[in-house]
């Protein structure tokens, strides 16, 4: 009974849980027609619930145009719908939102060979079903589609290390938030270094790259600095504390 | 030791110190058997002259205007000297407040010290209990974060329940038709000043009544008998007690070491266990912060109005309450305080904080 009991409130958490996009997916057009169809068709809309665009409520109109809203003219082209774009064509049909990263793109190796088929956005990121962008996007099984994976894995090298930093440093700061330090400047700070970091991700120059990750490490370093003299006052601030609770405690006893 | 003795002697012959202390804290006697439940007044007590200094000390700096206010909680706990300190003594200590003040509430109802012509020393506390959550509401909006801006949004709009004058009552208590500079003016005013006053006079006549009709005597042990109410004022003595001061004092201040300790460790160990994200937001009146809920000490309330249909009949509920518990000792008349002889009585009082503890962890986790 109580077995059945918790089965039942698990589903019910369950689809409480899946109510937000379940509701979002029936307000377009897109999602309504193509979820019922099969095969080719039907794909995309199962890949994209999974994708990080589908959890920001980025729908299939904010890329492919259309609207979503009339089932009549959902694919007209008055209304502003694209389709599927050229292979060229994909990294401005990205780049209306991922402005910055379209113009890193096309400055690099793989954006320059684009005419030659060099890899564009969808071939390394997928279409659909895009996740959020990691380091784990250069790997061998990836690289190796067109070239060796060599330089690729020096540049992941260089990268990992500086994803790390700035990772343990976000943690460091949200930590310190947490305890009412004011930590506006050095988020500030972590911020702009992000970016600066992001912008190397689409740069094949292995020595650009070592160049770029040493900076931002440089500029980190300085916010781990202040973090640690923090932390050192934490320490010592937790250090009287003790004494001054054992003294209360003694008093008490 | 002679210039000390000096002293004395010197402010003696002008205001009988001795003869004060002598017949107030040495000559003062209490029950032989008091056990460390009694000591929960004075740990209040201590407690809010403690609230009292750190409220004065975060005063110097604070700004009760909205768009200063959080950044001047900021400079506090960043930049003043231990304003870090003052700031966790004071918002862990309104919680600590809080546990001492029902427990102590908990230990007169579990003891019946309510009887025997008490009445108006258990309405005295109750009123203190009330006004004490009041300083918490009010003081909850002070720093301007997300998590005041939007709790008190919630709190002042459960007033509008209130059938004819709810609208009205809920622009009072805002100063307008949203939670704006204007209720942090008037919540500033109250908190600060208004209610504090109040309090001080309440605490003051709650201790005339303790003082006046004497300590009652825990309902424990082979010789307790039940006292016939008396149709005349009579203080309750106790021949043969033990002194207040310095036998029983030692214990308050044992019970009150502990408690600071406890106070202090949460805030050296825990320092977030009562702030959540949203304390540390900036006010947003556009931004909503999900999951927004009141002090674990209001969750009982808020709760209380989520289970009902409707507003109007969670507050009449929880009215009808707190009308009961404050005149509890008129309707509950018997002289029997022992728990043991009062089964009906002790069944309520643990179903009571049972319901309490499950309605407040619903109230959480809904």
């Amino acid at each position: 009974m109580i077995r059945s009991i918790c089965g039942l409130f698990v589903l019910m958490v369950l689809a409480l849980w899946s109510m937000p996009a379940l509701l979002f997916a029936e307000d377009t057009v897109c999602i309504q027609c193509h979820g019922g169809q099969e095969g080719r068709l039907a794909a995309p809309v199962a890949e994209w619930r999974t994708s990080i665009h589908a959890e920001n409520g980025i729908s299939c109109h904010d890329c492919h145009g259309g609207d979503p809203t009339d089932f009549a003219m959902a694919m007209s082209p008055e209304r502003g719908f694209i389709g599927v774009p050229e292979y060229t064509a994909v990294p401005d049909f990205c780049g209306r939102c991922h402005v910055g990263v379209a113009a890193e793109y096309k400055a690099g190796a793989h954006g320059k060979a684009i005419e030659n088929g060099g890899a564009q956005c969808v071939i390394c990121h997928g279409n659909h079903a895009v996740q959020r962008a990691s380091l784990d996007l250069i790997n061998e099984e990836s690289c190796t589609r067109c070239h060796t994976y060599d330089r690729a894995a020096m540049i992941k090298l260089s990268l990992s290390e500086t994803d790390t930093m700035i990772s343990s440093v976000d943690h460091d700061l949200e930590r310190l938030y947490r305890l009412g330090f004011a930590v506006d400047e050095m988020k500030g700070s972590l911020f702009n270094q992000r970016n600066r970091f992001h912008s190397i991700f689409h740069e094949v120059d292995v020595e650009r790259v070592r160049e770029e990750t040493t900076g931002v490490q440089g500029e980190l370093g300085k916010i781990v600095k202040e973090v640690a003299s923090i932390d050192s006052t934490l320490g010592q601030r937790k250090l009287w504390g003790s004494v001054v609770i054992g003294l209360f405690i003694l008093a008490g006893v | 030791m002679q210039p000390i003795k000096s002293l004395v002697d010197f402010i003696d012959v002008r205001l009988g110190v001795k003869d004060l202390y002598n017949k107030e804290l040495h000559g003062y006697l209490l029950p032989r058997n008091v056990n460390a439940w009694y000591t929960l007044g004075a740990v209040v007590l201590t407690l809010f002259t403690l609230q009292i200094v750190t409220g004065i000390l975060l005063l110097m700096f604070y700004v009760p205007d909205a768009e200063k206010a959080f950044a001047s909680v900021q400079y506090i706990v960043n930049e003043v000297p231990y304003g870090w300190l003052f700031r966790m003594l004071h918002a862990i200590g309104a919680n600590v407040i809080m546990i001492a003040l029902l427990l102590h509430m908990l230990s007169v109802l579990f003891m019946g010290s309510y009887k025997g012509r008490r009445e108006f020393t258990w309405l005295t506390g109750f009123i203190i209990l009330n006004l004490t959550l009041g300083l918490c509401l009010t003081g909850y909006l002070l720093p301007w974060s997300q998590l005041s801006f939007w709790a008190t949004t919630v709190a002042t709009d459960a007033a509008g329940a209130i059938p004819v004058i709810g609208e009205w009552l809920v622009e009072f208590l805002r100063g307008g038709p949203t939670v704006g500079n204007q209720t942090l003016g008037r919540f500033f005013a109250l908190h600060v000043v208004g209610m504090p006053l109040i309090l001080l006079g309440l605490i003051g006549v709650h201790l005339f009544c303790v003082k006046r009709r004497g300590i009652s005597i825990p309902p424990f042990g082979p010789d307790y008998r039940p006292s016939e109410e008396l149709p005349f004022f009579e203080h309750e003595k106790h021949a043969g007690g033990i002194p207040f001061f310095p036998n029983y004092f030692v214990k308050d201040a044992a019970v009150i070491s502990f408690f600071i300790a406890f106070m202090l460790a949460i805030i050296f160990y825990a320092p977030g266990m009562f702030f959540p994200e949203s304390a540390f937001q900036p006010a947003d009146p556009f931004l909503t912060p999900p999951h927004i809920k009141p002090e674990w000490y209001f969750l009982w309330a808020y709760q209380t109005l989520k289970i009902f249909p409707s507003e109007i009949i969670g507050l009449g509920v929880q009215g009808a309450f707190m009308t009961f518990l404050a005149l509890l000792p008129f309707i509950d008349r018997g002289p029997e305080r022992r728990p043991a002889k009062r089964p009906l009585f002790v069944t309520c009082f643990v179903l009571s904080i049972l319901l309490f503890l499950a309605i407040s962890i619903w109230g959480h986790y809904s």
